[in-house]
């Protein structure tokens, strides 16, 4: 019996040391299926396709492309509007789903009677699709029959209807404000997890010191919030400035290109014009603005996990 | 006295805002239900009414039948569900790899091709993965619908099984592999039935991503025999640009399923986005 049991005792660590590993390979041979066919594929085709002339629907079109691609997509009449209406679509859109963020998570932290309740009416609008968010504002904020031009005629405070989402001028705040309206519960449910885990005593001794709310806001519990502050903001940087959803369902790019955004672009290259090397083109040039992004999001978050820490 | 009377003026101006605040959530729900309860020419007043003088369901049988909007319905069940049965089996193995093993290089490896890839958005491969649904002749099926879902939530339901997997300790695995339990026996049977909250609130949001999930669906389909439900509505105000009425039906039958699940699950939901929504 105890040379038999010295024998296993001996022999198990190999074997099943080979065993773990066969078992983790297995395991993740799915998921590494899942990822290689339909993400890490797709990527080297477009950057293969971006020096390439490829049509979508004949095959006739073919051939080496050098930078002809890049000079179609930059020389697009489009091009520059497309450039300048992401960037004030996404910098707006972050800018006021951090406020409202912030706020409505400092509003739901504090301890009132059916706070729980409040919390669910505010998750709410994040979980609706986005075609849903899009078509039930379209249908307040219509010029005709619209409740928010009603509203806004009867007290006052416009004369005349406005054609929210047909008004150039107006188009672009419009669908701003309506994706603000349904992604700010993401960054609500950040924050309030941060909030929660900050030290009630931090309060009271700043309290005791004689600090005002708006001291103890801005110098106990910003600083909480920083690290969450900095991940959430750089995700959704690249979220808004990707998205096709929205503006397609509300305005798709209009009126006359008014809210046209780079990923609105890239549809009508490959699925109006059928031209697979120039919509590859303007993927690549946008994987490479994300690429910086996040670079320039690592750096940030090395300097603050160094403040942090020491 | 003087800290008490602030405090009550600070909880009253509390519940103000937060009042105001679930106005600004709520309302549009509100509001979406009115229209779609009021019948056509009521829809169309000059001066809106709060609530629907003549109570109808008119909208929604028309949505349901004439415009077919039960197969669309019943597809995006098919779908939703098949993606997030799918995408839950891969992240469950992925994540207790993830966890179990997590010297290993290679799951150091996958750990970061899954951050990278979470971070890839799918427009930006909409036309190569288009010509691969084509090449694999898939392109007018769920098959092809359920394959790019469950690719693109797998990332965040394995970050998010895995720390599940953490907080069961190894001992309760070893006491079964000891047992004569196989590693996948062991899986199933014991470590599982612990994990059920995480794993519901991991495949509601793969059931919630896919059901909501809109390019892919717009792009992919175009037969309305296999068209889901978020590009039915597209199209539905594409050919129907003034039936508000109708239009909002569908918005009700659409937010319906995830409402349902978001009310009677709240706890399980909010708890599982509290842990994963800072790892984003």
């Amino acid at each position: 019996m105890a040379t038999k049991a010295k024998v296993r005792t001996g022999r198990r660590p190999v074997s099943r040391d080979r065993a773990d590993s066969r078992f983790a390979a297995a395991a993740l041979a799915p998921a590494w299926i899942f990822l290689a066919v339909l993400i890490g594929y797709p990527l080297v085709q477009v950057l293969i396709d971006t020096f390439n002339h490829v049509n979508l629907i004949n095959p006739a079109v073919s051939g080496f492309a050098g930078l002809d691609n890049f000079r179609e997509v930059v020389a697009d009449p489009h091009f520059g509007g497309a450039v300048r209406n992401t960037v004030v679509w996404t910098a707006g859109s972050v800018v006021g789903e951090y406020a409202i963020g912030l706020v409505a998570a400092l509003l739901l932290n504090r301890k009132v009677r059916g706070q729980a309740a409040f919390r669910v009416m505010t998750f709410i609008p994040w979980l609706v699709p986005i075609i849903v968010a899009g078509m039930t504002w379209a249908w307040m904020l219509n010029p005709d029959f619209g409740i928010v031009n009603y509203l806004l005629t009867k007290f006052g405070v416009i004369d005349q209807p406005i054609n929210f989402l047909g008004n150039k001028h107006w188009a672009m705040p419009t669908v701003i404000f309506v994706n603000v309206w349904r992604s700010f519960p993401y960054y609500t449910i950040s924050f309030l997890a941060a909030l929660q885990a900050i030290p009630g005593d931090l309060y009271e001794a700043a309290q005791i010191d004689g600090a005002s709310p708006w001291r103890r806001f801005i110098s106990v519990t910003m600083p909480h919030l920083r690290s969450v502050s900095l991940i959430i903001v750089f995700i959704h940087i690249i979220w808004t400035a990707v998205n096709f959803d929205f503006i397609w369902v509300m305005t798709e790019g209009g009126p006359n290109y008014a809210t046209i955004t780079l990923p609105i672009l890239i549809y009508r290259y490959s699925m109006k014009e059928f031209n697979v090397g120039q919509a590859s083109a303007l993927s690549t040039m946008m994987l490479i603005g994300t690429s910086l992004i996040f670079v320039v999001y690592y750096r940030y978050r090395r300097k603050l996990s160094e403040e942090i820490v020491g | 006295m003087k800290t008490r009377t602030q405090r009550r003026l600070g909880n009253l101006g509390a519940y103000v805002l937060l009042t105001l605040l679930s106005i600004y959530c709520i309302f549009p729900f509100f509001w979406m239900v009115v229209s779609a309860l009021k019948p056509k020419r009521e829809v169309r007043a000059r001066i809106p009414t709060l609530w629907p003088k003549d109570l109808t369901f008119e909208n929604f049988t028309s949505v349901l039948g004439k415009h077919g909007f039960v197969t669309y319905i019943r597809n995006s069940m098919i779908v939703a569900l098949s993606a997030c049965l799918l995408s839950l089996v891969i992240s469950i193995l992925a994540g207790y790899v993830f966890s179990r093993f997590f010297r290993h290089h290679m799951v150091r490896f996958s750990n970061l091709a899954m951050l990278i890839s979470q971070m890839i958005p799918g427009v930006l491969l909409l036309v190569p993965l288009y010509i691969t649904m084509r090449n694999l002749g898939i392109l007018e099926s769920y098959l092809s619908l359920i394959l790019a879902y469950t690719t693109f939530v797998i990332p965040l339901c394995t970050f998010m099984l895995s720390s599940a997997f953490d907080s069961i300790p190894m001992s309760l695995e070893e006491a079964a592999v000891l047992d004569g339990c196989g590693r996948l026996g062991t899986i199933r049977r014991v470590i599982l039935p612990i994990m059920i909250p995480s794993i519901v609130s991991v495949g509601l949001y793969a059931f919630i991503t896919a059901w909501n999930e809109f390019m892919f669906g717009y792009i992919f389909i175009s037969q309305e025999k296999y068209r889901t439900i978020t590009p039915a509505i597209m199209f539905f105000k594409g050919a129907n640009s003034v039936d508000w009425g109708g239009l909002m039906a569908a918005s009700v039958i659409a937010v319906l399923p995830v409402a349902m699940i978001f009310l009677f699950l709240q706890r399980y939901f909010m708890a599982g986005l509290m842990s994963g929504a800072v790892k984003g």
